[in-house]
């Protein structure tokens, strides 16, 4: 699914995000990315949704190396991906389904299809009330769940989500990474950032990755059998 | 191609917002490109009735062949018959006096009474020979020379100057038309530059979620080709209104003028305005487009 190899990413100003990552992660695999505020989780998600590109290293998303030039097949693969950014990136002016709903719409899908589907996820998230609600009246917490339904909705092969949980209470956070966690049945490998270590403790079948200024360290906690 | 079939509903209500969004400004481009597109409807309306004119002319190419005072009848026929075998002369006809007298009071209508003012039949009789326009040369050496012609008249002179007006107004049309495609480019691709600055987030979004251009596109082409239609709309029903007013008055001002039927004459028009506002609006849209950053952020 990924293939990292002595990855590094140095940002136009001169920062160095990342620093020799390498990395393999299966599919199917829950992956969850944590480290302190500015260690470069976020730049790893980067990297993965084709928006910043390795410096140095290779790095490969489903089989397709990450290479600048590759913007034709870089964009058919964000298709695959479903994305949850730290600020959500929703549309103002457009419902909650709206926004659900457009990320959906160059998938082929019918637009009957896509609403059903796109109300389901509202529901998952528990936003059933809010689905005709413009989602710039929504609180942070509901905007942030917009914006996972969104993710889910396109039943993509990849989750990468980017600090899903963090205006969340503690029982929607835990909805939230529920939600997330069942995915790994149908295959698709999650990916998630988080501070909220004490939500994700003692999980098995999961990877952890923790970041540290721009260096990572992989642990794995195997199925217990 | 399912997928844009599937999204057509939502392109026009993309379109629509995006118009909505900035509506003054786009209310007044479509003005402009009303105003604009009028423009080359009049270049067309007057290209339309100038040519329809020139083609009368051309197929009524005729000469009128005087002959010598003591010339009788028979001779008369005679020398019709000659004239008619006469490369390049579709038909010739003898007009005796009374007919030459009818036919100046059919031209005269309402005014004929004038004709009343002279005693005798002022006219003449003649020969009518209408003529292959591009033969008119040498047919008309050849009638000269015939015995027992006395002069040729011709409208030659009136024709050559009219098909240089004509030329002249085409030249015209064809650089208004050129400043009409100029203008509206400038002004659709003005347009859908500022539609895609105001939804430049939005587009953002997209492009993280891996739509394809054609979707992101698509919406503004609508966009460009509603305004420009709109203008087209505007510049049509402009047209109407003036052939509507109009038709009567120049049809009575200068009754010989053939002027063509008004439902063709503003079809035709029609046709061409939408036919350009379509085109236009593909065009101004996509360069418009172009300005959409490559970048994949
Ligand atoms: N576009 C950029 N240009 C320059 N430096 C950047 C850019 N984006 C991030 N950085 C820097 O790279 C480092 C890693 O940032 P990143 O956003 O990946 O951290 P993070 O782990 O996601 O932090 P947080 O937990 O606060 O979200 C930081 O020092 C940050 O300032
Ligand atoms: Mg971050």
């Amino acid at each position: 699914m990924i293939e990292a190899k002595g990855v590094s990413l140095r940002y136009p100003d001169g920062t160095v995000a990342l620093k020799d990552i390498n990395l393999h992660i299966k599919p199917g695999e829950m992956v969850y990315i944590t480290g302190p505020s500015g260690s470069g989780k976020t730049s790893l998600l980067k990297l993965l949704l084709g928006i910043e590109f390795p410096t140095f290293g290779s790095l490969k998303v489903m089989d397709k190396s990450m290479v600048r030039s590759r913007k034709g097949r870089i964009n058919k693969l964000r298709r695959r991906i479903g994305p949850v950014f730290q600020e959500f990136k929703l549309i103002e002016g457009r419902t909650a389904l709206e926004n659900v709903m457009i990320g959906m719409r160059f998938l082929g899908k019918s637009p009957r299809k896509i609403k059903e589907e796109a109300i389901n996820a509202l529901k998952r998230v528990g936003l059933e009330e809010k689905i005709y609600s413009k989602v710039e009246n929504l609180s942070w917490g509901q905007q942030q769940r917009v914006a996972i339904a969104r993710a889910v909705a396109r039943k993509p092969a990849l989750i990468l989500a980017d600090e899903p949980t963090g205006n969340l209470d503690y029982d929607n956070a835990i909805n939230i990474l529920k939600l997330l966690n069942s995915f790994k049945d149908s295959n698709t490998t999650v990916i998630i950032t988080t501070h909220a270590t004490h939500l994700i403790e003692g999980q098995k079948d999961v990877t952890y990755i923790h970041v540290n200024n721009g260096s990572i360290t992989v642990e794995r906690e195997e199925l217990a059998v | 191609m399912k997928t844009f079939f599937y999204n057509i509903g939502y392109f026009m209500k993309e379109a629509w917002r995006t118009i909505r969004m900035n509506f003054l400004s786009n209310f007044f481009s479509i003005i402009g490109t009303g105003l604009i597109l009028f423009l080359l409807g009049l270049v067309t309306v007057g290209t339309i009735i100038g040519n329809q004119f020139i083609t009368k002319l051309s197929q009524e190419a005729e000469i009128s062949a005087y002959f010598v005072e003591d010339m009788g009848v028979d001779a008369a026929k005679e020398l019709v018959s000659e004239i008619q075998n006469i490369q390049g002369v579709w038909n010739a006809k003898l007009i005796d006096e009374m007919q030459a007298c009818a036919m100046m009071e059919d031209m005269l209508g309402e005014e004929a009474k004038i004709l009343e003012l002279f005693e005798d039949n002022p006219f003449k009789a003649f020969i009518e020979i209408r003529i292959d326009l591009d033969a008119m040369e040498t047919v008309l050496s050849q009638v000269a020379s015939l015995e027992g012609i006395d002069y040729v008249r011709d409208n030659r002179a009136v024709l050559k100057q009219l098909q240089s007006i004509i030329r002249g107004v085409e030249v015209v049309g064809y650089l208004i038309t050129l400043a009409v495609g100029i203008t509206t480019l400038i002004l659709l691709s003005h347009m859908i530059r500022q539609g895609i600055y105001n939804n430049r987030e939005q587009i953002n979004t997209l492009r993280l979620l891996g739509a394809p251009g054609s979707f992101i596109g698509f919406p503004y082409v609508l966009v460009g080709v509603l305004l420009t239609l709109l203008g087209g709309g505007l510049a049509i029903a402009l047209l109407i209104l003036l052939i509507d007013g109009g038709y009567p008055k120049i049809s009575g001002t200068i009754p010989f003028l053939p002027l063509p039927s008004q439902t063709l004459l503003i079809q035709q028009s029609a046709t061409l305005i939408v036919t350009v506002s379509v085109i236009l609006g593909v065009l101004g849209s996509l360069f418009g487009l172009s300005s959409i950053g490559k970048d994949n952020r």
